[in-house]
């Protein structure tokens, strides 16, 4: 028994070189898919991948086009529209209910009440049958690899070919990507062999040739995505070569997409290379040369053949051609028959050529001379090579008949057009968007010139009604999972202790671009381990630079409003970043180094922001600076708690007394054999050691600060408890607490900003603000209910602020918040209502108001 | 598929004046990568990443006393591309288009990278806290299981 694919539980015989389109209909197939809102018989038409008549399931795979997929033994294929079947669907009726059905019926209808769109779209999609997405099949991504040419050739046909053979002659580097095998969508043996003849030359040239490989798009650069059958490449061209072909002209008439209706290269395709005859008796009615080749082609595969050149009136039929009338010398004329051929002009496959308009992309072969013999062709595809590619030819449409689909993807028809027309949709762009014509899946390959031909034609056209509508990638329909190919879903930044956290169990959470712990089980034990013990924080994720060179004070102290000139080595600062308008970017700390050099701490997430930031300032000022980021080689271990020091005296020989290392002082340490920047900071209110460390000796530090914090009852903490813990402090979180424009009075931070500096960066911003009522304002507040973050502040009924955070706080004795209000009649209300909760503004810190604890 | 392999490397950061970054005499163990103006990469084994750091400080504190040489090794992780394919693959990873040999910078694996490309192969270096992405996404473009071999890196003449 020979090759066989299953086509709806029946065995359908393969032949060699079949497609799937060519096995179906050998077998009896004609009706290839239901249309998409009417459900009218579909059959094939283009045999080349440019219509949509033949998109089938293929091996669980919707949208196929059967035309240009190999048939295989032992696939399995389906049609995916019509209820209950392809063959006999009641979906159909919806032709016969057209006119309540009318163009942007959905844009119309199911308004009110607004849950029934809802219902109505699924019912919608489910009826247009384009199939569905194999649920519960992990997307296969493919990988993407880039590659670097000279010339990159789009279309392995006799232009193509002999482009790419004449460049690589030349010693270019040389690709070729073909969406089919070469020569499979050519009926002339003539064309496949020069076909043959050219792929040999340009293979001796050097030249790369890639079968069914599909370029999606022309992006600058040139760039051009092309899938693969295993992979997408990201092609960079220094030229590209589109050589992409024409598929025949779609002509519009009643009847037009019935099965039995081909273009004359299909036809010729399907009889001649496939040994299927398309019908018994065919109507073809060329206006080409071609077209009456093809016919001749045609009648030698036994096919009854009358060739016409007059206008189609009509193609008559119920479920596929069984009349046509035509236009002749003598009036019109009705002809019984099965099959009618087309060959009436061409259109150019331009979408990659229109993208890739100003940039190194020409035409070459029949996508810029439209039905050019081989030997022009040929000629034309080394010209482009040699850089003197032709300019696109102006093609004439096919005249517009009386009625007849216009756009097969969308089922949009010349009716549909006018009414459309009438509505006040008058250019080509907004008939597109409102009928959906040329949004399919061809992309406009079969419509897009009759729809710019309708709305260039209307006599109340402006001149640019019926220009066509832009080309936009992809040119061809691809898989949605290939666009996914080469995207890295999740970029994490990670701190040296990232693998000990999970050891310790730690639920780690995306904090910006870095992942952080959240917890180590409970966010209570580790605030109360803080506050009556000693906890860790892995605080590598901080911004971290050093500032040196002979201008490294004048920068500090020209870009910053805190006071630098009196900060002597071993001292450190808080500080805050103004951009030019005087609001605030983003806070660190600041510590003094000898030599005249600093380290600056940012936040975790503004670090990138930071060091572009001080590089512009130090560009703008031509200043003498070296700025080096070490956020990413150093990490920071922070240990805080009232038995920190304690801690920390175990494993280093250095003084780390509230005596010799104060609060806001710094020093350089040894902690267990790890030389560490030992910071005295305060975020979360107890006394506080940043450990700043080589990143590579992370672990170590970590490990024996954990070993020797045992006996005292240290233990992680993650950023669950941070937040607590600083907000019961009053400190800010700046992006969660504050808006893009607060500026240091509406946060409380007044006390950051030296006003009576000779100048910083957004000082004369904030002098011009000094002279303004405050509108906004930071405040702490005491909420006689359960912590909601994000909910709003009411004075009364109005509305007059948020809450930013808020949690429940064993040491502050109740829910805490942080929250910005408004003023209303010139002064800030005190109380207030939040989520239905009595909440009180009240003054921060929330806990140890003195900060003798931090001072400790 | 090319090998792919961690390459343990030691790397001395040099900020300095344009000029005298111009001037500075390379040590022969040491690769230099122009990154900016006003500032080079050093790479080299890791056992002589301290001297190569003090010949540098001591050569260009001749040229700029504000020069600023600070051994960054920890702040680089890098991985090793060898073999026949080893450019091809590089493809996978990224956009740049290699050179014959030399250094260039770009994207690789869509984060920021130091690229080293040479007669035996392909070097990527990206800041330390992307270790696990790099790898992670290196062995999945090559199809390589388990953890990374580490090799030592031929430091080429500059």
């Amino acid at each position: 028994m020979g090759d066989a694919l299953r086509f709806e539980g029946r065995r359908v015989a393969v032949e060699p070189g079949d497609t799937v389109a060519s096995a179906l209909y050998r077998a009896g197939v004609r009706t290839f898919t239901r249309s998409l809102k009417y459900h009218r018989r579909r059959g094939l038409f283009c045999m080349t991948g440019d219509c949509p008549n033949c998109s089938l399931n293929v091996d669980g795979d919707p949208g196929v086009r059967a035309c240009t997929t190999d048939a295989r033994d032992g696939q399995v294929v389906l049609r995916e529209s019509g209820w209950p079947s392809a063959e006999h669907d009641l979906l159909h009726m919806t032709d016969r209910l057209r006119r309540f059905l009318p163009v942007g019926f959905y844009s119309k209808t199911f308004i009110r009440p607004r849950f029934v769109w809802g219902l109505a779209e699924r019912v919608i999609r489910r009826a247009t049958g384009v199939g569905r997405l194999p649920a519960g099949r992990a997307a296969g991504a493919k990988p993407a690899r880039a590659v670097h040419v000279d010339l990159l050739v789009v279309g392995g046909g006799v232009a193509g070919l002999a482009a790419a053979a004449e460049a690589g002659a030349a010693g270019s580097r040389v690709m070729l990507v073909e969406e089919r095998r070469l020569g499979a969508t050519v009926w002339d043996a003539r064309a496949v062999a020069r076909i043959e003849a050219l792929a040999q030359e340009a293979t001796a040239a050097g030249v790369r040739i890639l079968e069914r490989h599909t370029a999606v798009g022309v992006y600058e650069g040139p760039f051009v995505p092309v899938v693969g059958p295993d992979e997408v490449l990201h092609i960079e061209a220094a030229r590209v070569i589109a050589a992409t072909g024409a598929v025949e002209a779609h002509a519009v008439f009643p009847g037009n997409d019935l099965p039995g209706v081909f273009l004359s290269r299909g036809a010729a395709l399907l009889g001649v290379r496939h040994g299927v005859r398309p019908g018994r008796r065919a109507v073809v009615v060329a206006t080409t040369d071609e077209g009456r080749t093809s016919a001749e082609a045609l009648r030698s595969t036994g096919v009854e053949v009358l060739i016409h050149d007059g206008p189609v009136i009509a193609a008559e039929g119920s479920g596929r051609v069984r009349a046509v009338i035509i236009e002749t010398p003598s009036g019109r004329e009705r002809i019984t028959c099965d099959t009618l051929v087309l060959s009436l002009g061409w259109a150019p496959r331009d979408a990659l050529l229109r993208m890739g308009t100003d940039q190194e992309v020409a035409g070459a072969g029949e996508v810029v001379i439209p039905g050019c013999s081989l030997e022009e062709a040929e000629a034309s595809g080394r010209r482009a090579a040699n850089g003197r590619g032709e300019a696109a030819s102006d093609v004439p449409t096919v005249p517009l008949a009386s009625d007849g689909y216009v756009c097969l993807c969308e089922d949009v028809s010349l009716h549909d057009l006018e009414q459309a027309w009438d509505e006040g949709w008058r250019s080509s762009e907004i008939l597109k968007r409102y009928t959906t014509a040329t949004m399919g899946p061809c992309q406009g390959a079969v419509c897009g010139r009759p729809l710019a031909a309708f709305a260039g034609a209307r006599a109340d056209a402006v001149a640019t009604a019926g220009a066509r509508t832009t080309a936009r990638p992809p040119a061809r329909p691809i898989p949605l999972e290939d666009l996914a190919a080469g995207v890295d879903e999740s970029i994490e930044q990670r701190t040296s202790l990232h693998d000990r956290h999970l050891e310790l169990g730690a639920r780690t959470e995306r904090s910006g671009s870095w992942s952080r712990p959240t917890t180590f089980g409970d966010i209570e034990q580790e605030i109360s381990a803080v506050r009556h013990r000693a906890g860790l924080l892995d605080v590598g994720t901080l911004g971290k630079f050093l500032v040196a060179g002979r201008d490294a004070a004048e920068l500090m102290d020209r870009v910053f409003p805190v006071r630098v000139r009196d900060l002597a080595p071993g001292r450190s600062r808080y500080l805050v970043a103004l951009d030019g308008a005087g609001y605030v970017m983003d806070d660190g700390l600041l510590a003094a180094l000898d030599r005249g050099r600093f380290y600056l701490c940012s936040t975790s997430g503004g670090a990138p922001a930071m060091e572009a930031w001080l590089r512009d300032w130090i560009d703008r000022w031509d200043l003498h600076v070296h700025l080096l980021d070490q956020t990413a080689q150093l990490g920071a271990i922070l240990l805080a708690g009232p038995n920190a020091r304690t801690i920390l005296e175990r494993l280093t020989g250095d003084d780390v007394s509230a005596g010799a290392l104060p609060h806001m002082r710094h020093a350089e340490i040894t902690v267990a054999d790890v030389p560490c920047r030992a910071l005295r900071v305060g975020f979360v209110g107890e006394v506080g050691f940043e450990l700043h460390h080589d990143r590579s000796r992370g672990p170590e530090l970590y490990d024996a600060l954990l070993e020797a914090g045992r006996p005292e009852g240290a233990q992680p903490f993650g950023l669950g408890a941070l937040d607590t813990l600083r907000l019961e402090k009053g400190h800010l979180y700046l992006g969660q607490d504050t808006l893009p424009d607060d500026h240091p009075a509406k946060l409380g931070l007044q006390w950051a900003v030296a006003m009576d500096k000779p100048g910083f960066v957004g000082k004369p911003a904030l002098e011009r603000m000094r002279a303004l009522p405050l509108e906004r304002t930071m405040v702490g507040l005491r909420i006689d209910g359960e912590p909601r973050r994000g909910i709003p502040l009411l004075a009364g009924d109005r509305v007059v602020g948020r809450v930013t955070s808020s949690a429940r706080s064993e040491a502050a004795g109740g829910t805490i918040a942080l929250g910005w209000i408004r003023a209303v009649d010139g002064a800030f209300p005190t109380e207030l209502f939040a989520g239905g909760s009595r909440t009180t503004v009240v003054p921060t810190p929330f806990y140890d108001p003195e900060g003798a604890r931090v001072h400790a | 598929m090319p090998e792919l392999t961690r390459a343990p490397i030691g790397v001395v950061t040099a900020s300095a004046e344009a000029g005298a970054l111009d001037l500075l005499l390379v040590p022969g163990r040491a690769f230099a990568c122009r990154v900016a103006d006003d500032e080079l990469l050093l790479l080299c084994a890791p056992p002589v990443t301290d001297e190569v750091a003090r010949e540098v400080a001591t050569r260009l504190a001749a040229l700029d006393p504000d020069a600023l040489v600070i051994d960054t090794t920890d702040g680089w992780v890098a991985v090793s591309i060898a073999g026949d394919d080893a450019r091809v693959s590089f493809g996978l990873l990224s956009r740049l288009e290699l050179p014959v040999a030399g250094f260039l910078q770009g994207e690789v694996v869509h984060v920021p990278a130091k690229v080293v490309a040479g007669d035996d192969g392909v070097l990527i270096l990206v800041p330390s806290i992307w270790q696990a992405h790099l790898h992670d996404r290196a062995a999945k473009a090559f199809g390589h299981t388990g953890p990374l071999e580490a090799r030592p890196w031929a430091v080429p003449t500059s």
